[in-house]
């Protein structure tokens, strides 16, 4: 028997094993069959650790994809958001700009309102390319109306006068400027005096008396004389003040102006003369 | 021997793990018949009916089927596809995958016929249209792609 067993095995197999699983079947058909029962059970424990490995394997490799993925995500999303608040900046930024230009611009106006006169709004555009003088250039020139000699302010005070007019552009000589002078007189004591630039950038207020009531803060306007500048403009306020010991027959007297000349942006021209009834002197100056 | 069993516990892994997921319209290939068709196509008719009962009772075992359906087509397709892997010619694309996808269809159609037989009964026709017509020519796409990758040399060095 085996040794035909043995003689026939290859032309046995298929037979043996369609008859096995026709078996098998067959018993689970009728009920529950241990035998299939058993065999599935060893199948399925010989199988059972390795799929519940390659399938944590899979899950792990996934959930790391997933992750990569979203992170991929989120760090394009993060360049987005990056250009966008670099944008959103530059606009603030612009938009701050503009606030603040608006803001001058709007105390300039005021300013030509308080005058009294017919004024420009200028914008500098350059300053004294030397260290012996102290001037800026503007954009506004004879097309607008601009001659020599007009008066130039900003909301804090008083700038200079107009030295130079060409076609477009104007050049205004600083209150600081050596060559400046400009009559004023001091708010509190009435009293009268030349403020005059100096080539260290300080103004000077001089001629005023020995014995003139003059003390630390007081403020300087404009005192109309000369027939440039309109009378009442704020200049400055005094910082020190002191009696020469010998000699001299006036103070010495060091203002410091309320514009700040290294920060001009914009300026006004005043195109004439205020009214002689229009008087700044028994006002505040702009802050 | 051992390259048999390893690819068949891969099959296994694979096949229960990561092929649902590439499931088309609910149709999955079939990674046991590729690899049972792999192996009939470099060894002898009786070895592949062997190794076909094998893997169908993994099969089984993986699936709801009554232990020993798959089993049997499998031992049958096993031994059809060696015995006419030497009639025809199955080194071209063209060939093989005609003959996967043969294959594809009969195991369907045994199956079939035996859930009839023992089991609850599916319409036939229906069944073999859109359940084995489409998961055989997905298995057979799969297959002649991966066959043709990990080449011949490869599936008949498996029972060596």
């Amino acid at each position: 028997m085996t040794r035909l067993l043995l003689r026939y095995r290859r032309v046995l197999v298929l037979p043996t094993a369609l008859l096995l699983a026709f078996v098998l079947m067959t018993l689970q058909a009728r009920s529950g069959s241990t035998v299939a029962d058993f065999t599935r059970l060893i199948l399925l424990t010989s199988i059972s650790p390795f799929l519940r490995l390659t399938t944590k394997s899979f899950d792990i490799t996934a959930t790391l994809w997933n992750e990569y993925v979203d992170l991929r995500r989120a760090s394009r999303d993060n360049q987005l958001l990056k250009e966008e608040v670099r944008q959103l900046r530059a606009e603030v930024s612009e938009l701050h700009e503009t606030t603040l230009e608006h803001s001058r611009l709007s105390q300039l106006f005021q300013m030509s309102n308080r005058v009294g006169t017919e004024a420009v709004v200028a914008r500098v555009i350059g300053k004294d390319a030397t260290n012996w003088f102290r001037t800026i250039l503007i954009d506004r020139g004879a097309d607008r109306g601009i001659q020599r000699h007009m008066a130039v302010v900003t909301a804090e005070g008083l700038v200079g006068r107009v030295v130079d007019v060409m076609a477009r552009t104007a050049r205004v000589q600083l209150i600081t400027d050596s060559e400046s002078a400009v009559g004023v007189l001091i708010q509190r004591s009435r009293v009268v005096g030349i403020a005059a630039g100096s080539l260290g950038g300080t103004t000077q207020i001089k001629y005023l008396p020995l014995m003139a009531d003059v003390a630390v803060g007081d403020q300087i306007i404009t005192s109309g004389m000369g027939g440039i500048f309109p009378k009442g403009i704020p200049v400055g306020r005094v910082v020190r003040s002191g009696r020469p010991t010998s000699g001299a027959m006036f103070q010495s007297t060091e203002a410091q102006p309320h514009a700040n000349f290294s920060r001009l942006e914009e300026v006004m021209v005043l195109k004439r003369p205020p009214s002689s009834d229009l008087s700044w002197a028994d006002r505040e100056p702009l802050p | 021997m051992i390259a048999f069993l390893l690819a068949l516990f891969s099959t296994c892994l694979l096949q229960a793990a990561i092929v649902p997921r590439l499931a088309i319209g609910g149709i999955q290939p079939d990674l046991f018949l590729i690899l049972l068709f792999g192996l009939s196509l470099s060894a002898g008719p009786e070895l592949a009916a062997a190794a076909g009962f094998l893997i169908g009772l993994y099969q089984d075992s993986l699936s709801g089927a009554p232990l020993g359906l798959n089993a049997f087509t499998l031992s049958l397709i096993g031994f059809l596809v060696s015995r006419l892997s030497r009639q025809v010619k199955t080194t071209d694309f063209l060939g093989r995958f005609a003959l996967l996808c043969l294959a594809g269809l009969l195991s369907g159609l045994i199956t079939l016929l035996l859930l009839r037989f023992f089991h609850a009964p599916r319409p036939l026709a229906s069944a073999l249209l859109w359940t084995a017509l489409p998961g055989a020519l997905y298995t057979a796409m799969l297959g002649t792609g991966l066959l043709a990758i990990l080449k011949p040399q490869t599936t008949r060095g498996l029972i060596r």
